[in-house]
């Protein structure tokens, strides 16, 4: 009888390979755990009709460090699904923007059609809650749709 | 010879599902990389502290009074000179007019009536001139 592998036999019998079988399991864990621990924002969308902006930029914060106050086609302000008049703002915005240790960023998001004076109302109520950064959400408008000069 | 108890085919009567986990992982993938949030775009300013008041001479400023209707009236500095305008427009004109003079400043006006929406157009088209120096106002008679 010929001696199999020229008399070179495998002393053990254990795979000398790391097991894979379980791989995927251990990958789809994973992704159930970040799936499970990651938060979004809280607030449910109101229905406005967004303004476009061409150069409008990604906000460049934290998805926790960005406060979105909504204001519909009246005026009417919302923050984190609640109505709230116009001067109860800054009264609101102060204590989350300490909490958030001067990181907050304010993301306007305003119904295009809402008269410039609420706008303003707005942003004084923002000055004096102490805030200093604030974007005003919009849409990114196509290059395409727009005439170029 | 028991015959009758071989099977007659080699193939496996079963679904093979050793690469469901790869299909799955690859439907996914293909789901993170297309779903966008597509509302977290804007256009950020920076708001002055409470109080901060700033001096500035008017020849530093160009006033840009956006009216009820979208025209934007352009007025340099103490000149009573008044050009109107389209929103778009004051793109090329803060690249004309930055580079006569670095320190100037844009003040929107915008009248208290006029939408948002213009309001937006002409802060875009200062952002697409990559102006810095920008103070949003109200319209004041």
């Amino acid at each position: 009888m010929a001696i199999k592998g020229g008399g070179f036999e495998k002393s053990s019998k254990a795979s000398s390979e790391v097991p894979s079988s379980s791989l995927a399991d251990i990958a789809f864990l994973l992704l159930i755990f970040f799936m499970v621990t990651t938060v979004f924002q809280a607030d449910r969308d109101r229905p406005i009709e967004w303004p476009e902006a061409e150069a409008a930029e990604k906000i460049d914060e934290k998805q926790k460090n960005i406060l979105n106050i909504w204001m519909e086609r009246d005026g009417t302000i919302f923050i984190n699904d609640q109505p709230y008049p116009m001067e109860d703002v800054s009264q609101i915005v102060a204590p989350l923007y300490a909490d958030s240790e001067r990181a907050l960023v304010i993301s306007i998001r305003g119904d295009r059609e809402v008269p410039y004076r609420y706008m303003d109302l707005l942003q004084q109520e923002l000055v004096a809650a102490g805030v200093v950064r604030v974007v005003f959400a919009a849409q990114l408008e196509q290059s395409m749709q727009r005439e170029r000069r | 010879m028991a015959v009758l108890n071989n099977k007659k085919s080699k193939v496996s009567d079963e679904v093979p599902t050793s690469s469901m986990a790869d299909i799955a992982f690859l439907l996914l993938i293909f789901f993170l990389v297309t779903t966008t949030f597509p509302k977290d775009k804007g256009l950020g300013v920076v708001l002055p502290e409470p109080g901060e008041e700033a001096q500035v001479s008017q020849k530093n400023i160009l006033h840009l009074i956006i009216q009820p209707n979208g025209i934007v009236d352009v007025k340099r500095g103490e000149s009573t000179q008044i050009q109107q305008m389209r929103p778009r427009e004051i793109e090329g004109l803060w690249r004309q007019e930055v580079t006569a003079n670095p320190n100037l400043i844009a003040a929107v006006k915008t009248h208290p009536d006029a939408s948002y929406k213009f309001m937006m157009d002409v802060l875009d088209a200062l952002h697409s001139a990559n102006a810095e120096r920008i103070s949003l106002q109200i319209l004041e008679n």
